[in-house]
């Protein structure tokens, strides 16, 4: 067969797809109805945020057990972490430089974890990763040299590895120096009357450090009186303090020093393509019967002597149908995601909401990811009807293990709810989230990931049946 | 309308029965039925146990609801199966000697609607059996023992009664208005994914509305949502919607499909 035959094939299937005006009205009409949930879902809500305990006007969060001394001009702190309490996978136990006593007042830390090894961190959120079995016993350094603060690890005091340098932009001549240990809230999930029930709780953090000391560069002030102060911002004043005998220091401290992570918030994008999920149906419908009707009139046999190639054919049947799905899936998340927004402005906005627009890479990911996963299912469908020869039977096939996992999740424990995504289609909604959650089961990507994988299987045992069967 | 003669009754809801036996997938479709209510149910029942609780008595845990969740999967078995005993009649074309035989369309309803509640009747009464029997096996291991407050599943407690005849009484009203809408739609795909997307669109739509006034709406009135309120054992007051009456708005959907089913029916040509 001659290069361009393909090309034929593929324009006769769209022919196929397009002249079926029932077909074409499923498919326009399924963007109107994913638009119209997307209104009823945002409508009504003035700020009116769910969940909205853990809501707070700052985006950051400062809490943390600090025991600090003054240090004027350039020098450098030294200490040995001993120990640190596994109280959370990211509890925090280090040095720290911060411009003044006062939450959100610029800092650089250099620090280790119980399970990710050493960090230096700054700026609330900016993370470089050291060595990453760099657990306690852990000795870390931390240097400052005008504007600049640079941060140190070594495995025994004297074979010292830079983790991380930052420009503390006009950081005055004397800072803050010292010890510091935090240990983030945890999610607690309860059962109780058949449902989760979910509370932050704060986690106890401790650490110990021994061989302390500040010194100052040559050609700085005289130092101060080497005094060690405490300051305390832990969630519960009584997670927090300090003791010191012999050199050694014993900080407990609860708290983060992180970006304000908001594990109940609302995910807005996710939220207002709700509708997609029921949008997604009419594709399921769609891609099934655009073999099952060919079966069912014979018409595959005209198909198949038009064109032999089997394999061809369905290839061309799923490239025509998983390119309508992805147009049809495109229009209907941008037209959601611009109804849902539109409410959103002219509604009473909570604090911190961010500002969300077509422009922003995750929400455009979002949509895009939408669209993709339209013809992915799609092409799913088609796979599973070419597979099963029966509409009645491929449909439900394909749409159980789609919608149920989001909607049984409501009444298994949070642990088997996730792994209920991760293992099933429904694994590539998880391509509409835009923030991550105390319930996020699988990061987006990945989750298209896994319903191509399904798509793609269902493709290849598709063919091979199709071979090797009658028509 | 006249009423329909006894004897002319029985012999449609003959014939439609022979039609709906003889649909090859039925005893596939039944097995799907009652194996998905009852894996579904297990499944649920083995992922629960009390140590998740903050202690063993303090669960609070609805047993009976519980043990009966399959149902959440198994209707879909039950929603192909009313499709298909109108479906397929036009899918293959057979509603053209159906007619023939028997050229009242009111009988022709009424037959199929009879046979689709036997069929579902049977389907209902095995899955929520076995999904009892799933709770009486599973529970105990789990921590839910008499020791920590809960008694195990018996029919003769009247609200595990109540809850498991209205599950098989669900079960017989999503296969009639399955019946309804393909007769109203006049296709398979169409009518099987109209009406799955009406059992599941309501709670997911649910669930991520924000709005409590919206919520509760979307749980009162959505046929899946409402109809489950029969499952409940506990806390009765604090459901959107009472457990009969429930049952009673998946019924007035039901009977809605039927309804607007027949009148398409009688109106058009088959």
């Amino acid at each position: 067969m001659r290069r361009d035959g393909f090309g034929r094939l593929v324009l006769a299937e769209w022919t196929k797809l397009r002249t079926v005006p029932r077909w074409m009205t499923v498919l326009a009409g399924l963007v109107g109805v994913t638009a119209l949930f997307a209104l009823i879902d945002t409508s009504d809500q003035g700020g009116d945020v769910s969940e909205g305990e853990s809501l707070q006007d700052a985006d950051f969060t400062d809490d943390f057990h600090f025991v600090h001394q003054p240090l004027t001009g350039d020098g450098n702190i030294v200490a040995r972490v001993v120990s640190q309490e596994n109280s959370h996978e990211w509890a925090k136990a280090g040095l720290i430089v911060k411009e003044r006593l006062e939450p959100g007042a610029p800092y650089a830390a250099v620090l280790v974890t119980p399970e990710h090894g050493v960090r230096m961190q700054w700026d609330f959120g900016e993370d470089v990763a050291g060595s990453e079995n760099g657990e306690a016993p852990r000795w870390l350094r931390l240097t400052r040299s005008g504007d600049v603060v640079t941060g140190y690890e070594s495995a025994d005091g004297t074979d010292w590895q830079e983790v991380g340098e930052v420009d503390l932009e006009d950081l005055p001549s004397t800072v803050e120096v010292g010890l510091f240990v935090a240990s983030p809230l945890a999610v607690e999930i309860e059962r109780q009357y058949g449902n989760n029930s979910l509370s932050e709780i704060p986690t106890p953090g401790e650490a110990m450090f021994d061989n302390v000391r500040v010194a100052l560069d040559r050609g700085s002030p005289a130092p101060g009186d080497g005094e060690w102060n405490d300051y305390d911002t832990s969630v519960e004043p009584d997670l927090g303090g300090s003791t010191e005998s012999d050199g050694v220091f014993t900080v407990r401290g609860s708290g983060d020093i992180a970006e304000n992570v908001r594990p109940f918030d609302d995910d807005l994008v996710e939220r207002s393509l709700t509708g997609a999920g029921v949008g997604m149906l009419a594709v399921v419908a769609l891609g099934a019967l655009f073999i099952t009707a060919e079966f069912k009139r014979g018409m595959i046999r005209t198909t198949f002597a038009a064109c032999p190639g089997r394999g061809r054919v369905l290839a061309a049947k799923a490239i025509v149908l998983g390119g309508a799905a992805f147009s049809a899936g495109l229009a209907a998340a941008v037209a959601s995601f611009l109804v849902s927004m539109r409410t959103l402005r002219t509604a009473e906005r909570a604090p911190g909401t961010p500002e969300l627009s077509l422009a922003n890479p995750t929400v455009l990911r979002a949509l895009v990811g939408t669209a993709v996963l339209f013809a992915l299912v799609a092409v799913f469908s088609l796979a599973v009807a070419t597979i099963v020869r029966h509409t009645a039977v491929a449909i439900p096939l394909v749409i159980l293990p789609l919608l149920i996992p989001s909607i049984e999740s409501g009444g298994l424990p949070l642990s088997v709810a996730n792994w209920l995504v991760r293992l099933t289609p429904a694994a590539g909604l998880a391509v509409q989230q835009t923030i991550t959650r105390y319930d996020t089961a699988i990061a987006p990507l990945v989750g298209l990931g896994v319903m191509a994988a399904y798509a793609a299987v269902a493709l290849g045992v598709a063919t091979l049946l199709l071979r090797r069967r009658d028509a | 309308m006249t009423p329909l003669p006894a004897g002319r009754l029985r012999r449609a809801v003959q014939a439609e029965w022979t039609k709906l036996r003889t649909v090859p997938s039925l005893p596939w479709l039944l097995a799907a039925a009652v194996g998905l209510t009852v894996l579904g149910s297990a499944g649920s029942l083995a992922s629960v146990d009390t140590s998740q609780c903050p202690t063993p008595s303090e669960c609070f845990e609805d047993t009976t609801k519980l043990s009966l969740s399959g149902v959440w999967l198994g209707q879909a078995a039950v929603v192909v199966l009313g499709v298909l005993a109108m479906g397929s009649e036009y899918g293959t074309g057979t509603i053209g000697p159906t007619l023939a035989a028997t050229p009242s369309r009111r009988l022709v309803l009424l037959a199929k609607a009879v046979a689709v509640t036997a069929v579902a009747l049977v389907a209902g009464v095995v899955g929520v059996l076995g999904s009892l029997a799933a709770g009486r096996a599973i529970l105990p291991g789990n921590g839910f023992t008499s020791a920590n407050g809960y008694e195990p599943l018996s029919l003769a407690d009247g609200p595990t009664l109540r809850a498991a005849g209205g599950t098989v009484l669900y079960l017989v009203l999503v296969g009639l208005l399955s019946l309804g809408v393909a007769t109203a739609v006049r296709g398979t795909a169409g009518a099987i994914t109209g009406v799955l997307a009406l059992l599941y669109a309501f709670p997911i739509v649910a669930q991520l509305v924000s709005d409590p006034r919206w919520q509760h709406r979307l749980e009162r009135y959505g046929p899946m949502e409402a109809g489950l309120s029969v499952q409940h054992t506990m806390r009765l007051d604090e459901l959107s919607i009472a457990p009969w009456p429930g049952l009673g708005v998946l019924a007035t959907y039901a009977g809605f499909a039927l309804v607007s089913g027949l009148t398409l029916f009688l109106l058009r040509d088959a």
